[in-house]
């Protein structure tokens, strides 16, 4: 037993030696209030894995800000992955280096609104917006719905005979979008029956039949669509979109629902950061935003434009909290 | 005809010297990433990724899928010799392939693993350039309710999973179960048992479980017993030969997992883990002699290490002809192969029939090369048991720890850790199996979610489970894996009672 006491013992130690170590902060950069330029490489998180929407941002944008000169430092991107997001925000949060920003979209909004996480976009500096995507709704190709009407006509009649499945969880993105758009058409949105499923079970779920309608990402659908596969019955953007196939998609508003639901992207800073910082960014980043290696990776992933310096970000937020905060009191998600 | 056209299109790339240069770098890479404990096809194809950029598609996707499958090759060895599984793949490896290197015969399950792991790439391969385009209705043919199905019957496991108590082998899967359900739950949106703790959102990584249960207890256990003089043997290699006794043992389970695992592998989300189990367990079931399984045994060895080199190529068909990323590692892949421009899915074949069919091909190539290099390396990597004891030790607990924080770069990771670590030792101390804990925690959390999302789309009538023939025919299959068993022990009981007392004792 005495074995077995020392190797406890020896365990509790690592755990202490690692928790000693874990605490080193770094601070650097100038705290005046004058121009700023980075003084060591930049570093951009993704708070989600490698591949997604936000980790393909915050590469296409990290790659252009070194590859055309427009900032002089390297910049690398770091996956800070977990809890939608939250881990990212703390981390930046707790590092408070203006060297570190982030990439951000609806989930700043929806996560602290669930409870999730204690930090909110209010926390945070906002830098600039860059992109739009939107969402679009796919049912498999078979399905008797030929638009969003019918689909909600049937909704209104008996919300329980439609599934509508996601990638996230309810009261974040693919949930809300869809709700969006339900609730301006008449449905009884605490009815809809909201099904969550990773690892791609979304479009296979519509295209098996277990589940109706997917809401999704609009460039999740074109290659099924050119397929042959599913058929997309609406999409969140204000007008039609241009390019191949994208062009067929009709807009829920030309539908006669008067919604849209915008997946902005952008990027934000720590919390205090002084005016130079923000402007040194905002500079950038409009930069990134209008160069035409910026245009051409728009057109490949299907997004909009939609730059937005500092403060038009910080009110379109404000603005866009209080609208999908309204809506998820009405579903009880709101805590 | 345009098959037959695209096939020969993927076949020169596949052939070129830039295609045969790649994959050669690719399973190089791959192998060595996945050889050290705690890396795997994750991490692997991460570090290749930004290698990638300004090369042809077709070759850099040659190359990462080379990682891809060479990462999973590779990723035996550090079961095998350390018993510190990299990837979820190759926990069932460890059960027979680290009890065979204790006993001294360290090159031989290598040389089974590597054979194993060759046979079922290029069994798989075969079956991927025959049916990847027709596979693709099968890879979406199974919704929440068969995963369910599917899911239980890897359950079944449990019980064959545990050399002692059942008892114990239940109450460590329950425990699995519990830690499963840690994080966001998907179908609510409300966090379960993260006591506010951000990290905690995602649930706790897989890795962290499998290198603290089985790395880090193995260290301290090692430790403790560092002049125990029994385990003196361990640092020999022993003879890389196979005998034709051991071909025979082998040949059963390559022949049968290299298709079981294909089709698994097929499936989103069920994968190489998946198909590992099943054919470990599938192997034990069928078995003349269960009780040889976890003490060593060849089948139990070959079993898993055939299902889940085939399940990767498996893995290929969503991934390829759907555009579906099935795991954690094929989502990275197809990040890869949109940083490249190349959109996977139902045209990928007909548009780019030179990636398409490109990949495919370079496989049997890779397969080959991934032989041809591990054998002859095989005395050298398994020297490594040969390194001083504390030094492996510490060289193991260092990669354990490294694995773990490069999942996210967050400390919190390495904390779980070390208190899997310690949980697992205690786990050994008092005799309770750490292999149901595991499979529990894999299949646990699908196998809820799947549940629900069956109920939730049906509006809570239970009738859908059991609805449709490949959910009954799961659920038949996972009671007569019950059933089977149980009668026919009781015949043996009857002949060896005897023995059976004085092992009991």
């Amino acid at each position: 037993m005495k074995k077995h006491l020392w190797m406890m013992g020896s365990l509790l130690i690592v755990l202490f030696l690692a928790a000693c170590g874990g605490d080193s902060s770094e601070t650097s950069g100038d705290g005046g209030d004058g121009e700023w330029t980075p003084d060591k490489n930049i570093e951009i998180v993704a708070p989600a894995g490698a591949g997604g929407g936000w980790d393909t941002t915050a590469r296409s944008v990290g790659k252009i800000l070194e590859e055309e000169g427009i900032t002089e430092q390297n910049v690398g991107v770091v996956n800070k992955e977990g809890g939608g997001g939250a881990v990212g925000w703390s981390y930046i949060n707790s590092t408070n280096n203006p060297h570190n920003i982030f990439v951000s979209s609806p989930p700043l909004i929806f996560v602290p609104l669930n409870g999730q996480s204690d930090l909110s976009h209010e926390d945070f500096t906002p830098l600039s917006n860059m992109i739009a995507d939107y969402a679009a709704f796919a049912v498999a190709d078979d399905a008797k719905w030929q638009d969003l009407n019918e689909l909600f006509e049937d909704m209104k009649n008996d919300p329980s005979s439609v599934t509508v499945v996601g990638t996230s969880s309810p009261g974040s993105m693919d949930h809300m979008q869809f709700v969006t758009i339900a609730k301006e058409a008449g449905v009884d949105i605490q009815k809809i029956k909201y099904v969550s499923a990773q690892d791609g079970g979304g479009m296979t779920q519509i295209l098996n039949g277990s589940a109706d309608v997917y809401s999704t990402g609009i460039a999740e659908t074109v290659e099924q669509v050119k397929a042959g596969k599913v058929r997309v019955l609406g999409i969140t953007a204000e007008e039609r979109l241009d390019g191949e196939v994208l062009e067929d998609f009709p807009t829920a508003k030309e539908q006669g629902i008067d919604a849209t639901f915008v997946n902005w992207r952008g990027f934000f800073g720590p919390g205090d950061m002084t005016e130079g910082q923000v402007a040194y960014y905002e500079e950038n980043l409009k930069e990134v935003s209008d160069s035409e290696a910026f245009a051409e990776i728009r057109n490949n992933y299907g997004w909009d434009e939609m730059y937005m310096n500092s403060e038009e970000y910080s009110q379109f937020l404000d603005e866009q909290r209080e609208q999908l905060g309204s809506l998820m009191e009405e579903l009880g998600l709101n805590q | 005809m345009g098959a037959m056209e695209g096939l020969m299109q993927g076949i020169q790339v596949a052939f070129s010297w830039q295609g045969i240069l790649f994959v050669l770098i690719g399973v190089v890479a791959g192998t060595l990433i996945g050889m050290m404990p705690g890396l795997g096809p994750i991490s692997a194809i991460a570090i290749m990724i930004p290698i990638t950029y300004g090369m042809d598609p077709s070759v850099a996707l040659v190359m990462m899928a080379g990682v891809y499958y060479g990462a999973v090759f590779g990723g035996s060895t550090s079961s095998i010799l350390l018993n510190a599984p990299g990837i979820s793949g190759t926990v069932a490896t460890s059960f027979d392939g680290y009890p065979m290197a204790q006993r001294g015969e360290a090159g031989k399950a290598l040389a089974i693993a590597a054979i194993s792991s060759f046979v079922g790439g290029t069994v798989s391969v075969v079956l991927l350039m025959l049916f990847a385009p027709a596979l693709s209705a099968v890879a979406v043919s199974f919704g929440p309710p068969q995963y369910f199905a599917l899911m239980f019957l890897g359950l079944t496991a449990i019980a064959s999973l545990s050399d002692g108590s059942t008892i114990k082998a239940l109450i460590t899967a329950t425990i699995g179960f519990m830690v499963a359900t840690i994080g966001i739950d998907g179908q609510t949106g409300t966090s379960r048992f993260t006591f506010g703790n951000p990290n905690l959102l995602e649930g706790i990584d897989f890795l962290v479980i499998a290198l603290g249960l089985f790395a880090l207890a193995e260290i301290c256990f090692l430790v403790k017993n560092r002049k125990d003089q029994s385990l003196q043997n361990q640092g020999d290699i022993g003879s890389l030969k196979l005998s034709k006794a051991d071909f025979k043992e082998m040949r059963g389970p390559m022949s049968r997992q290299s298709f079981l695992g294909f089709i698994l592998g097929v499936l989103p989300g069920a994968g190489a883990t998946i198909a590992s189990f099943i054919g470990y367990i599938s192997e034990k079931k069928i078995a003349k002699n269960p009780k040889e399984f976890g003490k060593g045994s060849i089948k139990g060895l070959s079993a898993p290490e055939t299902a889940n080199n085939a399940a990767t190529s498996g893995a290929f068909v969503p991934l390829l002809s759907l555009g579906i990323p099935g795991s954690g590692t094929t989502a990275v892949m197809l990040g890869a192969f949109l940083v490249l421009g190349i959109q996977p899915g139902p045209l990928l074949m007909a548009d780019r029939p030179e990636v398409f069919w490109g990949i495919i091909a370079s496989m049997y190539i890779g397969n080959i090369f991934l032989l041809i290099l591990n054998l002859p390396l095989i005395p050298y990597i398994a020297k490594i048991l040969k390194i001083a004891r504390p030094m492996l030790i510490s060289l193991v607990a260092i990669f354990s720890l490294i694995g773990v924080y490069a999942i996210s770069f967050s400390t919190f990771d390495l904390y779980l850790l070390l208190i899997f670590g310690f949980v697992g030792y205690l786990m050994r101390l008092f005799s309770f199996p750490a292999a149901p804990f595991i499979l529990a925690f894999i299949l646990g959390g699908m196998m809820e979610q799947s549940l629900r999302q069956s109920l939730t789309a049906a509006g809570g009538d239970m009738i859908i489970l059991i609805s449709d023939p490949v959910s009954i025919g799961l659920y038949i299959v996972s009671i007569l894996s019950f059933v089977v068993p149980i009668v026919r022990n009781r015949k043996n009981a009857q002949a060896d009672q005897a023995e059976e007392e004085s092992n009991a004792s």
